[in-house]
């Protein structure tokens, strides 16, 4: 006669294939898989944003480039006006210089030959 | 978020401030007079203070002569307006005072074009080799209305 097996058999069985101890201490290890166990709460993209702007060096940095970015647009203008009165000034000095200039377009009608 | 629009309305005044500021110290002065022309030659060709006082005593003594020129050619342009309103509702146009007025244009021209080669010349004359070929560069258009011997 066999006796009945005994329950505790199969879980002595199931603790002689279990896994060696981990190396090191527990604790951290511990954590961690509390950590990848709880739902991760992510903040909104205002909340972000808000986070990163309330760090002072943030929003030093931040008023910092917009004076850059403005001068930059200033500088583009100026640029862009120069070349506008440069050209103005380089037409004007020619029709100082040349009173024909206007009337190029006639001179095929009335001119001499040029020496 | 109030300290989120505090700093980005800081930036945008900062940014406005910065930009209008900059601009209006900068900002090119106004004017199309000899003294602005003569004041651009200066920047763009790097003329010296003895160049500049050359070059521009080279301008003044020549300019009224230009204007008066310039004056002439408007009127002449005028006229010869009237000889083509003529020619369209008359049909014909005196050919002896047309003739008259060709000459008379011919000798204009002739007269403009060498005081602009006399006063490019001098001008030339007081600059270095590599303003002259700036100067002349700037030129280009009026040489191209003017012909290609303008200053041969």
């Amino acid at each position: 006669m066999h006796a009945p097996p005994d329950p505790l058999d199969h879980l002595f069985e199931r603790w002689r294939d279990a896994p060696p101890l981990l190396p090191g201490p527990l604790a951290p290890e511990v954590w961690r898989r509390i950590a990848l166990g709880e739902p991760v709460v992510r903040p909104s993209l205002l909340a972000r944003i808000e986070a990163v702007f309330a760090r002072p060096s943030f929003a030093v940095a931040f008023v910092t480039a917009c004076m850059l970015l403005g001068l930059f647009i200033a500088e583009m203008r100026l640029s862009r006006l120069q070349a506008e009165r440069n050209a103005q000034l380089a037409l004007s000095y020619l029709h100082l210089i040349d009173p024909l200039l206007d009337g190029s377009a006639h001179r095929g009608v009335t001119a001499a030959p040029r020496s | 978020m109030k300290h989120l629009l505090l700093v980005v309305l800081a930036g945008v005044a900062a940014g406005l401030l910065a930009n209008f500021a900059w601009f209006g110290a900068h900002r090119p002065a106004r004017g199309d007079n000899l003294d602005a022309q003569l004041a651009w030659m200066q920047e763009s060709l790097q003329l010296s203070p003895a160049q500049f006082a050359r070059i521009k005593a080279l301008h003044e003594k020549s300019g009224p002569r230009l204007l008066a020129l310039a004056a002439q050619v408007g009127r002449m342009r005028e006229e010869f307006a009237a000889f083509e309103r003529e020619r369209q509702m008359v049909g014909q146009i005196d050919f002896l005072e047309f003739a008259r007025f060709v000459e008379q244009r011919r000798n204009v021209d002739r007269e403009c074009a060498e005081s602009t080669r006399r006063l490019i010349l001098a001008a030339s004359a007081v600059m270095n080799p590599q303003q002259r070929e700036r100067y002349l560069a700037l030129l280009d258009p009026a040489f191209k209305a003017a012909g290609p011997d303008t200053l041969n």
